[in-house]
């Protein structure tokens, strides 16, 4: 555990006086040449790095109308300075969502505006020097690109474009995380973030079959590249390999059982995550949705299914069609691609599985709404179903169901503190302080209803969570999926329908 | 790249303390690298060691937690099997520490 | 013609031909660079009337603003309020004749607006001066377009209320200017200020955050619709010849 001081929760999120720098030591390592070879970006920081960066970022505003809107229209408000969960547990006055942005913009200012050019000082520009470097690296690897700041924006100016821009330009000149690049190139090689091989996956799958057979007595499969399935399930890989994810995994098997619906994970396309998009590479990401298309026209399934990941339904729901669309070949009575919690909740709603409730009756749950989630995304095909979806799965699947502060869920939920590509052991401060003002939320209820359980529809938040809480004397046995408490209160073999 | 010293071998690891060639483990490695981590290596913390060294050996990847927990489970005893008990051993996660201290390459990917 | 005049009315044009130019330009290009990805901010509209709502509740009532921060939001909705009431106030200059009831209400909504604008300013900069995390994020700049905005309503105010100015010469003058058949520039020093300044504000806009006055109709969060999965179930939407050419537009 690291060794780190965290405040004594009390139930109540406070606003922090500032302190400049209070984090600039927390520099994420950096991704190795050769790592950075292998993604196609320099080895190292080019020569000409200045005069690289400002071609890339000229190349970045004329391609992307968020960054070019966004880098003329603030007009310092102030709105979005206390809504950064990074701000309220590091109480670096840099990790303010628009001091963030500054760092930007004064680049900006100073190479693309009159007045940054003639009066630098006046207007707050500054030269793209190495200093100025090092800010961008540290500090927009401080964001999670959760969006909570674009909400509270008169102008929906998004922390999160800005930040991944600045990590596009910085790739390009051979500045980039180590993390991520690790993860990309490991999708590249293996098709998934964690680099499971075939075989090992196989092994998984047939190792769950085991486990469900001897806790329930049926044979409930998890089948692995099976051309022909109807349903392609595409999953963050963490669902393979960590606690509490697997349970999550478990019971979409149950679930897929239940609807009598042949389905099939892919070997090939062994990964929902998709971290391209929180390096700001459109070609990244296109580079990975290809794998999941290629896959599933491979196997000719009739839909997709995807599971319990936030980053990963952002890029599914919003971005999939534009970057590797039309889905054309696939069974357009179906959305693509389509959330498990849809499919469950849909499969419910017809009366196509039985549920015992009181399964679940030891657990006093709460929802986390996950930001990618909650403000990129939407489910169920109408506006907000991305907040009802997931709680009416959690109302039919258990009986108490408790919500955290108004303020702190939907679309003004906090941030795990670990999205956004900084899932590293090398930020685990960051990580341990980001995570306060939820950590607050869930113990007001901890406190008042005796919550016990907090349901969570993304790997990064899983594994953030279970990581993060315990240093607030949180155990890490609260975390869990919501398809764990749909697996748990599934009565196998009690729904015989057609679907 | 950084390196550290046992018996006075100079060993390859990357920037977090993980070693770059699996070859290179041996005993004294695993208890050189525990003792970075703080960790004095019980019977119980070989076993999980061990186990995760030969299914990497079959499968190139570490074991999904629940197959490690249920494989120290049949070694140490049913109370033993489980997340809870793991995180004792290595309260830096079984996934991340142990795999360390085993040689293996750091588990990537929202784990 | 004094030369006097001869300056300003070249000024005028000048600044006015920066302002028009400048504040075309941007939103051209705020237009014209493409946006690939669909990154509305969610839950956001599934149709085009519902984004145009959403747009709309921004840009009239500063909705986002008022749920960020409510301190903010009376100061800035009594500023801009005030700057559309003083608009209105100015009509007279530029269009004439007007109808009957505008010159029934004028002085009273010119009046308001005036208080109202000095009043926000004052809120709004104080603000600025006290509030830290708001003094810590500002720029000379921020100042700058405060004071300026406050300097022009204050000699506003004052040739109407205090040294009174010839409005009849104002008025010839400037719908000289509007009708580009230029008459000769009041002689008044305190009007000739007040315009001045105006001048300097019309061609600081389009280098400066003033341009969130078109900017906010262009922000991708706000406009977009989301529309984005091929085929959507459940709530009966089903977009995919939108789709395609979204897709279209993004690959082209």
């Amino acid at each position: 555990m690291a060794d780190i001081v965290t405040p004594k929760l009390d139930g109540k999120i406070r606003i922090p006086l500032m302190e400049e720098g209070a984090t600039s030591h927390y520099h994420t390592l950096e991704s190795s040449p050769k790592l950075n070879e292998a993604l196609g970006y320099p080895g190292e920081l080019v020569e000409n790095w200045q005069e690289k960066a400002i071609e890339k970022f000229r190349e970045v505003l004329d391609t992307n109308k968020a960054l070019r809107v966004f880098m003329d229209i603030c007009v310092k408000c102030g709105s979005c300075t206390d809504k950064c969960h990074y701000f309220i547990g590091t109480h670096d006055s840099r990790n303010m969502p628009v001091a963030r942005q500054d760092l930007m913009r004064k680049v900006y200012r100073r190479y693309f505006t009159l007045g940054g050019k003639l009066f630098p000082k006046l207007v707050g520009a500054s030269d793209f020097t190495k200093e100025v470097l090092d800010e961008w690296y540290t500090y927009f690897h401080q964001c999670s690109q959760c969006r909570r700041c674009s909400v509270f924006c008169p102008y929906g100016i998004d922390t999160a474009e800005i930040s991944m821009a600045a990590r596009l330009i910085m790739s390009h000149i051979g500045l980039s995380s180590k993390y991520s690049n690790e993860i990309i190139a490991k999708v590249y090689n293996t098709g998934n973030n964690l680099g499971i091989p075939a075989p090992a996956l196989a092994g998984t799958m047939e190792f769950l079959e085991e486990e469900v057979k001897d806790a329930t007595g049926v044979d409930v499969r998890y089948p692995m590249d099976e051309k022909g399935a109807d349903v392609l399930l595409i999953a963050p890989s963490a669902d393979f390999f960590s606690a509490p994810h697997v349970d999550s995994l478990i019971g979409y098997g149950k679930v897929f059982h239940e609807a009598g619906i042949s389905w099939t994970v892919s070997s090939y396309a062994s990964e929902f995550a998709n971290f391209g998009m929180f390096v700001g590479d459109f070609h990244v990401m296109r580079k990975i949705a290809q794998r999941i298309k290629d896959a599933a026209r491979e196997f000719g399934v009739k839909r997709i299914v995807v599971g319990e990941c936030g980053h990963a339904w952002r890029v599914g729901h919003s971005f999939w069609n534009t970057l590797v669309g039309p889905w054309d070949f696939l069974d357009q009575r179906y959305p693509v691609p389509q959330h498990i919690c849809e499919f469950s909740l849909d499969l419910i709603q017809r009366g196509g599985l039985k549920l015992d409730k009181s399964a679940n009756d030891a657990r006093i749950v709460t929802f986390h709404d996950s930001c990618n989630v909650a403000r990129a995304s939407s489910m169920g095909g109408y506006e907000g179903g991305q907040f009802e979806v997931p709680r009416e799965l959690i109302r039919a699947t258990c009986n108490n169901f408790v919500e955290m502060a108004e303020d702190t869920i939907k679309e003004k939920t906090y941030c795990c503190g670990g999205g956004g590509g900084l899932l590293t052991d090398d930020l685990m401060e960051l990580r341990i302080r980001g995570v306060l003002p939820r950590a607050e939320a869930l113990h007001a209820v901890m406190e008042s209803h005796g919550v016990n359980y907090l349901a969570l529809i993304c790997a990064i938040c899983k594994a953030q969570f279970t990581k993060v809480l315990p240093y607030y004397n949180i155990p890490m046995e609260v975390v869990g999926g919501i398809h764990q408490l749909v697996g748990d209160a599934i009565v196998l073999g009690g729904a015989k329908h057609e679907v | 790249m950084a390196s550290i010293e046992v018996n006075g071998k100079q060993l390859d690891v990357d920037e977090e303390g993980y070693l770059q060639n699996l070859g290179d483990w041996n005993m004294d490695v695993a208890n050189f690298l525990a003792k970075k981590e703080g960790i004095d290596m019980t019977e119980n913390h070989w076993e999980v060691v061990n186990f995760l060294r030969e299914y990497y050996e079959e499968y190139k990847i570490a074991p999904m937690i629940r197959i490690l927990t249920k494989a120290i489970g049949k070694k140490l005893g049913a109370d033993k099997g489980n997340t809870k008990y793991l995180y004792e051993l290595y309260p830096g996660g079984p996934a991340k520490q142990a795999c360390k201290i085993a040689g293996l390459p750091k588990p990537t990917g929202c784990v | 013609m004094t030369r006097l005049s001869m300056v300003y009315i070249t000024l005028y044009y000048i600044a006015f031909a920066i302002f028009l130019g400048g504040f075309l330009f941007k939103i051209w290009r705020f237009a014209k660079t493409p946006a690939p990805l669909v990154i509305v901010g969610t839950p956001g509209a599934k149709s085009g009337v519902g984004t145009a709502l959403r747009v709309a509740s921004d840009a009239l009532l500063f909705r986002s603003l008022f749920r960020g921060n409510k301190w903010i939001w009376v100061g800035a909705y009594c500023f801009h309020f005030g700057l559309l009431f003083l608009i209105f106030r100015h009509l007279r200059y530029f269009v004439w004749p007007l109808p009957m009831w505008y010159s029934r209400v004028e002085q009273l909504v010119g009046i308001t607006g005036g208080l109202m604008v000095v009043i926000g300013i004052g809120w709004l900069l104080g603000r600025r001066f006290f509030h830290a995390r708001t003094r810590y994020i500002s720029a000379f700049s921020d100042y700058f377009v405060l004071f300026l905005l406050l300097a022009i309503a204050g000699t506003g105010l004052l040739i109407k209320f205090s040294v009174r100015t010839d409005i009849i010469a104002v008025k010839t003058f400037m719908l000289g200017l509007a009708r580009l058949h230029p008459q000769p520039a009041p002689a008044d020093p305190w009007f000739l200020l007040h315009f001045s300044l105006v001048l300097v504000l019309l061609v600081y806009f389009p280098f400066s955050k003033l341009m969130h006055a078109g900017g906010v109709f262009f922000s991708p969060t706000r406009n977009q619709i989301d529309w984005t999965r091929s085929t959507e179930r459940n709530g009966g939407t089903s977009l995919p010849s939108r789709t395609r050419s979204l897709r279209r537009s993004a690959r082209g």
